[in-house]
């Protein structure tokens, strides 16, 4: 028995000890691309159905995505480049676009791809009768066609600017296969046959799931023969198989990015990290419709007393930027020229008094016998419970008296923003691609279950909205959220906390990663990614 | 005795009807359903679409209806399909028209966790046997201190904790044993002998995990037994007509120490079907733990009534299994029940 435990603590210690195991690669040696090997990559969850309309989780979408394209796609600036159609135009008055097809090209089982399976598509993304949450956006064409083969022509009774987005995100199924099947249970969503650069290969259920080059892939043959995705729920147990060498990359976390690769040199000789704007941003929202929040200046107020460089700091270790318009910063349509609400105690004492509170015998601002308290609510996210601990400290500070309520994601939705009762919450939105913000910000969209939850109501913002959707004319369009954006943070009624970096870890054997990551992502050019033969696992299944 | 059987097997069905109910009532006490997952907040999916899809999976009628819709299938033994877009059957794999099979998710992930359970049972009662054995025997002697202190550290460390620190020194630092995952990569080109070492290697952690936080208990009741059982009039008996002192503890002691474990086995038996969802996590192994946290979260009704279902038979039955086999083992119970 003393043996045993004796043996158990000297390997932890010594193991702990031990170097690394040695690597002798150099993997900053110089070398040219070679096409094969296969690039081993790890996610949370399974992917649901490779069918993207259907799914609606993300683990789908990124794999599907490598399977299926759309009729077009973005280019590393962000903006719109033909993926099945080779060009588009638009008419004059905004109300018809003609996609002009790529020729010649087919499906991974040799079939061609022609107009059809556009048009089946379009029909089974708007068929009440699919399963999907993402018609809506489709429902608007009022009639699609086939002008011929290669011609696919879709007309808007409206100019709907948003609509070039809509075609680059929904991927176009082959119609020979699918036209006989319900698109709602078919096998097609797990073994499906796409036109991109990768096929599936295989598929083990919770383990992993294997993609082959696409012979037939419209773009061209990848130089990875191969992409593994292992799905391991838990980070940690990523992150050591990414040290181990077992995975090639993987999105890392703040404290791995800051404090755990500058503190091992060993892990930097032989693993790159990436940083580029997140596609998200965490906001303090507000339930106008419940007072005080109804006052601007207690919004204000309550911004100006949140320190956003602290948050950043300390919730992101700086890993992050402030926003002042939910667009992506240094992206077409962020507003560059709004001043920055920043930490200003004595400007946040002044607008509270301004509304007529006053700070009482417990130092708690109170008008009329009521104290300034409130509720934040958050969901089960670790980043936003520290955000709002941190907004709790500084309320405090100020004289606002404020209680931290953390919540399971589906009790959250249904039991308080469903049904408006809730104070202020630490929520996140996605930074659209799209300056769109229609369901977000418009008056109409207040109902249960709709995305203007936190009650906002303003008839100039909802006529730039309106406007903004049948503007086609990016500058004039630029005006238009411009303006759209000042509103929003002149009135506050959800406070810009952060946006974070996405962060990548890529283990250096991966070569023809761009040194500087485009606004696009640093997986937007993987098809030249490459391993060098040397650097290659020991794989017999290749 | 086969009275008593088929009336304890009749018993079940009403029972069975009452687990169901309550759970039912009780998953749909929780707020939300399956349309408040992830596409809840994409602002790019319509209030009406999620309301279309409640329809479609009859979410929109009352509960009552909506269980005995559940309770029509269940009967004809249809599990039905879950509500997530995959659109899997729970239980077992379906055929479509064109042959193509879409696998059940029970069927996939509880050969994995009853494989784990069974090795981390079978290690548990025989470690935990013999330790106890020792510990009685040097009843309060330094072996007896060391084996509870041992099984109780076993007890207490989280197992979260053990489990990272043992992949990084024995994973990470040392790659004697494989980090997370069932199979390692090109397991099919492997041979029959490989893979099974393969998969060995992987469990092997998992195994360790799970049963160090098991010892504490049974081997203190094996411990506490056999002192109890050494203490009692036959076995001085036994040792006073010049029995060796290996068959005293082995045949007289041990044999009836051993008695109470059946009814621990036996309530083991639905514990075989339920893995743990942090250990699963942390390991990449998809089994039953995480299916059913899974489908918890995402308000998957089909597949968390299906395996309450399954988890409830298996209750029931390893009660009536652990009663059979204490009246198998022990005659005096066995006259008890036969009058």
């Amino acid at each position: 028995m003393h043996k045993f435990l004796a043996l158990l603590i000297i390997s932890l210690v010594v193991g702990c000890n031990n170097n690394q195991n040695i690597d002798n690669n150099n993997y900053d040696d110089p070398t040219l691309p070679e096409s094969g090997g296969a690039l081993t990559n790890a996610m949370i969850g399974e992917p649901n159905n490779l069918i993207a309309m259907i799914a609606g989780d993300s683990a789908s979408s990124a794999i599907a995505g490598q399977i299926f394209n759309s009729l077009l796609k973005y280019d590393e600036n962000l903006g719109f480049e033909g993926d099945l159609a080779d060009s588009w135009t638009i008419s004059d008055d905004y109300k018809k676009i003609t996609f002009n097809l790529k020729q010649d090209i087919k499906w991974a089982d040799d079939e061609p791809f022609t107009c059809q399976d556009v048009l089946f598509t379009w029909k089974k993304v708007t068929d009440p009768d699919t399963r999907t949450p993402y018609g809506s956006d489709y429902q608007l064409v009022s009639s699609a066609s086939c002008a011929n083969n290669h011609i696919f022509i879709a007309e808007y009774d409206e100019p709907y600017a948003p609509a070039l987005e809509t075609w680059a995100s929904l991927h176009i199924l082959p119609e020979h296969l699918l036209k006989n099947e319900n698109i709602n249970d078919t096998y097609f969503s797990l073994n499906p046959t796409g036109s991109n650069y990768y096929a599936l290969d295989e598929w083990t259920t919770g383990q992993q799931v294997k993609l082959k080059t696409n012979p037939n892939s419209i773009h061209g043959r990848p130089l990875l023969e191969k992409k593994i995705t292992r799905i391991i729920p838990d980070l940690s147990s990523q992150f050591m198989e990414l040290i181990a060498g077992n995975i090639d990359l993987m999105n890392i976390n703040p404290i791995q990015y800051s404090r755990v690769f500058p503190s091992r040199s060993e892990l930097n000789d032989k693993i790159n990290l990436y940083k580029e704007m997140g596609n998200g941003y965490t906001y303090f929202g507000f339930n106008l419709k419940k007072k005080p929040f109804d006052d601007v200046n207690i919004r204000k107020a309550i911004s100006y007393a949140i320190d956003k460089e602290e948050i950043i700091n300390g919730v992101l270790l700086g890993l992050g930027e402030e926003i002042t318009s939910p667009y992506k910063p240094g992206t077409y349509w962020e507003n560059k020229s709004i001043n920055k609400i920043s930490f200003d105690v004595s400007r946040s004492r002044e607008l509270l008094e301004k509304s007529g509170y006053q700070l009482n015998a417990n130092n708690i601002y109170e008008k009329d016998g009521k104290p300034l308290a409130f509720e934040i609510l958050t969901n089960q996210n670790k980043q936003r419970e520290m955000t709002a601990v941190l907004i709790q400290r500084r309320l405090q500070d100020i004289g606002i008296d404020v209680s931290i309520r953390v919540i399971e994601w589906a009790s959250f939705v249904n039991r308080f923003i469903k049904t408006g009762e809730f104070e202020a919450v630490v929520l996140g939105w996605s930074l659209s691609l799209d300056p769109d913000q229609y369901s977000i910000w418009h008056s109409s969209q207040q109902g249960p279950g709709q995305f203007n939850f936190i009650g906002y109501n303003n008839p100039r913002v909802d006529t730039l909205l309106e406007n903004g959707r049948k503007e086609l004319n990016n500058e004039k369009r630029k005006q238009i959220y411009d303006e759209f954006s000042k509103i929003i943070y002149d009135e506050q009624p959800i406070i810009y906390l952060y946006a974070g970096y996405g962060l990548t870890a890529i283990h250096k054997k991966i070569k023809g990663v761009k040194k500087i990551t485009p606004p696009a992502g640093v997986f937007h050019n993987d098809y030249e990614w490459y391993i060098p033969k040397k650097f290659r696992r020991n794989e017999m299944s290749l | 005795m086969l009275n008593y059987l088929i009336k304890r097997i009749l018993w079940m069905i009403p029972m069975l009807i009452g687990i169901s109910l309550i759970s039912f009532f009780i998953m749909h006490l929780a707020p939300g359903d399956i349309t408040s997952n992830e596409s809840a907040f994409n602002p790019k999916a319509s209030e009406e679409s999620r309301q279309k899809l409640r329809e479609l999976y009859n979410l929109d009628k009352p509960i009552i209806v909506q269980y005995g819709l559940w309770l029509k299938r269940i009967v004809q033994l249809d599990f039905g399909s879950s509500f997530a877009s995959h659109q899997r059957p729970v239980l077992w794999e379906k055929k479509d028209e064109n042959g193509n099979i879409k696998p059940g998710l029970i069927q996939k992930a509880l050969p994995i966790t009853l494989l784990i359970n069974l090795l981390t049972i079978l290690l548990i009662f025989s470690i935990s046997i013999l330790l106890g054995t020792i510990a009685a025997i040097k009843k309060n002697k330094i072996p007896d201190r060391m084996i509870t202190l041992f099984v109780f550290i076993g007890f207490a460390i989280p197992g979260f904790w053990l489990a990272l620190i043992l992949m990084y020194s024995l994973g990470v630092v040392n790659q004697v044993l494989p980090i997370s995952g069932l199979h390692s990569i090109g397991y099919e080109q492997m041979s029959k002998l490989a893979q099974i070492l393969d998969l060995l290697k992987h469990l092997a952690l998992p195994v360790f995990i799970s049963c160090l936080s098991g010892l504490a208990g049974i081997s203190l009741y094996v411990r506490n037994g056999m002192i109890e059982i050494l203490n009692q009039d036959f076995i001085k008996t036994a040792r006073a007509k010049g029995l060796y002192e290996k068959k005293v503890i082995f045949v007289h002691t041990l044999k009836n120490a051993l008695l109470p474990l059946i009814t621990i086995l036996g309530l083991s038996i639905p514990g075989l079907i339920g893995g743990s969802v942090i250990a699963e996590s942390i390991f990449a192994i998809p089994g039953m733990g995480k299916l059913f946290y899974d489908a918890v979260l995402m308000r998957d009704f089909p597949v968390v009534m299906g395996i309450l279902t399954i988890g409830s038979i298996l209750t029931l039955l390893g009660n009536l299994i652990a009663d059979l086999a204490y009246a198998w083992a022990d005659p005096r119970i066995r006259r008890g029940l036969a009058k």
